[in-house]
């Protein structure tokens, strides 16, 4: 079976401008892709290629491996597209809006269930322009939802929404990748978000693909990073500091931080103990997304 | 495709009539015919009141409505790009030739609304306040009643053909810029511009706006008593109405086509 999305090669310029650069990148069904990267870094373009609104300069895309260009109507119904800052026909209701867009989609009949699952339904008969920016992010969600789409392209769907709600939307959108196996590209500033949902992270900068990792991989133990409970922490991070083998040693909540330069835990253990210092526990840490993101951005 | 452009223009429909902006020309248009009463009163002494008519239509569809339906054209995909819900469109199984293909049928429809209502209107107003027999001379009838009526009908027909090129000119215009003001200022500021220097230029014949007297020329020459011909007149208006309502639908393609709408 051929991937969900497969991007090639795709350069897209606006004049002189490059908003994205090269890309490629293979998108599996069922498989939740993270957009990762700073404002300006080409997520929001790469989105609008995917989804049939621009024109990639030169480069291929495939959706369910059909070009959007050339077979754009076997996609769309397909498809669900919410892009930052959504926009609806202010002057009539929640459901009119969906009942509309639906009607081009040919899918009229799932509105009900779709005011439903993003929490809709008691302000369905309100006008769209009288709502907050959280609850029109919810109508964005709930019209691309519309039709039960195989793959979903996300740019922010959070943005504006409180905890709460962020919550409820991710959960909905694990629920759909892992129950239902819709493919989902989802951008986002959040770091914790894309933590939390996605399969895979993507990292664009400056227009092109700077690191593409399983959000696994990246969340693993790190060899290098540990976290040591010992008895009087000050003098202990003090002679760890010293250390040619240590890259630094920072006390932060009674523990002491360790980065190792070229040294290993053992070591490190063993040191502490051979200088009389009585360690009670040593605690590999794990990465964040946020520390991978500054290090492949060079932040 | 047929089906698909049917649903978009019934979308278009609904939207539109729940607009408020939408039933702005009507009620001026209405309100020019019953102003044409001041110029062109009508009393019921006998004498026929198609000269009301023939006044009243031209006044209300030359000026008022023409303005209204470019005004309203312009907007037409201007606001979608200005508001951005043309992306939650364009992400549906709709082709941006069908997106503006309901935007013409639209826009037609507009038209047809205010030359059925100034008709409407007219007729109304000539046949309660006045009277709408035949038009005569000398005590014979020249024109009988039934023949006005045709003079009529078949001029509201031919005025839809300045209409559609109005209204694929100010689609394409709306197809050019990102907001509703800007794009009705330019379609007018245009039309105004071509209408002042068509004729020093001498290519009035190939400017469909020089046909919008065309489909009512019979029907006023009945009314002064003038047998006037439909053709050729109402070829060239047919021939170069129908040409640039084409092109200018064509060039709205080309431009949606090209552009981008990432925000």
């Amino acid at each position: 079976m051929p991937a969900c999305i497969q991007i090639a090669q795709v350069t897209k310029t606006f004049g002189a401008t490059v908003a994205v650069s090269d890309l490629s990148l293979e998108v599996e069904t069922g498989e939740v892709l993270g957009l990762l990267g700073p404002n300006g870094a080409g997520k929001s373009t790469t989105l609008c290629m995917l989804s049939g609104l621009v024109r990639p300069t030169s480069g291929t895309i495939a959706l369910f491996g059909k070009d959007p260009l050339v077979q754009f109507l076997d996609i769309a119904p397909r498809m669900g597209v919410l892009m930052e800052r959504p926009a609806f026909y202010n002057h009539l209701s929640v459901r009119k809006n969906l009942s509309l867009l639906a009607a081009l989609s040919g899918r009229e009949v799932t509105i009900d269930r779709t005011l439903d699952l993003v929490g809709l339904l008691r302000v369905a008969s309100q006008k769209v322009g009288k709502l907050s920016r959280g609850m029109r992010q919810r109508v964005g969600l709930a019209q691309a939802l519309i039709g039960d789409p195989e793959l979903l392209l996300l740019d922010e769907p959070t943005s504006g929404l409180d905890v709460e709600s962020t919550q409820e939307m991710l959960h909905l959108l694990r629920r759909l990748a892992d129950e239902a196996h819709v493919t989902i590209v989802f951008s986002s500033h959040m770091m914790h978000e894309v933590e939390s949902l996605c399969d895979r992270v993507a990292i664009l900068n400056g227009g092109r693909l700077v690191a593409c990792e399983a959000t696994d991989d990246l969340m693993s133990y790190d060899s290098s990073a540990v976290d040591v409970v010992v008895e009087a922490p000050e003098g202990a991070a003090r002679r760890l500091a010293d250390q040619a083998w240590v890259e630094s040693a920072t006390l932060r909540s009674g523990r002491i931080e360790v980065r190792l330069r070229d040294g290993t835990v053992p070591q490190l253990t063993a040191f502490l103990v051979a200088s009389g210092y009585k360690v009670s526990g040593v605690i590999p840490k794990r990465r964040t997304l946020q520390e991978y993101f500054l290090k492949v951005l060079n932040v | 495709m047929i089906g698909r452009i049917w649903t978009a223009y019934t979308v278009e429909l609904r939207k539109a009539l729940r607009s408020a902006s939408t039933y702005v020309g009507p009620v001026l248009v209405m309100l020019a015919v019953a102003g044409a009463l001041v110029v062109h009163p009508v009393d019921r002494d006998g004498a026929s009141d198609y000269g009301f008519v023939a006044y009243a239509t031209p006044l209300a569809l030359n000026l008022l409505g023409i303005f209204m339906t470019l005004v309203f054209c312009s907007g037409l995909v201007a606001s979608e790009l200005s508001h951005g819900t043309i992306r939650m469109v364009l992400v549906r199984p709709l082709l941006r030739r069908e997106f503006l293909a309901a935007k013409l049928l639209l826009g037609m429809t507009y038209a047809l609304g205010l030359v059925v209502l100034v008709a409407a209107s007219a007729w109304g107003t000539a046949h309660a306040l006045g009277d709408t027999a035949g038009v005569g001379y000398g005590g014979e009838i020249l024109y009988t009643t039934s023949q006005m009526r045709w003079a009529y009908g078949a001029g509201m027909l031919l005025s839809m053909a300045p209409f559609a090129a109005a209204v694929s000119y100010a689609v394409f215009i709306s197809t050019l810029t990102r907001s509703t003001g800007p794009a009705a200022a330019l379609s007018l500021g245009l039309w105004l511009l071509v209408e002042g220097i068509k004729h020093p230029l001498g290519i009035e014949a190939y400017v469909f706006s020089t046909y919008l007297e065309t489909p009512w020329r019979v029907f006023s020459g009945r009314v002064d008593l003038i047998d006037t011909a439909w053709f050729p007149e109402a070829k060239y208006c047919l021939g170069v109405s129908l040409a640039m309502a084409l092109t200018f639908a064509f060039l709205s393609v080309y431009v949606l086509n090209r552009r981008n709408l990432n925000e």
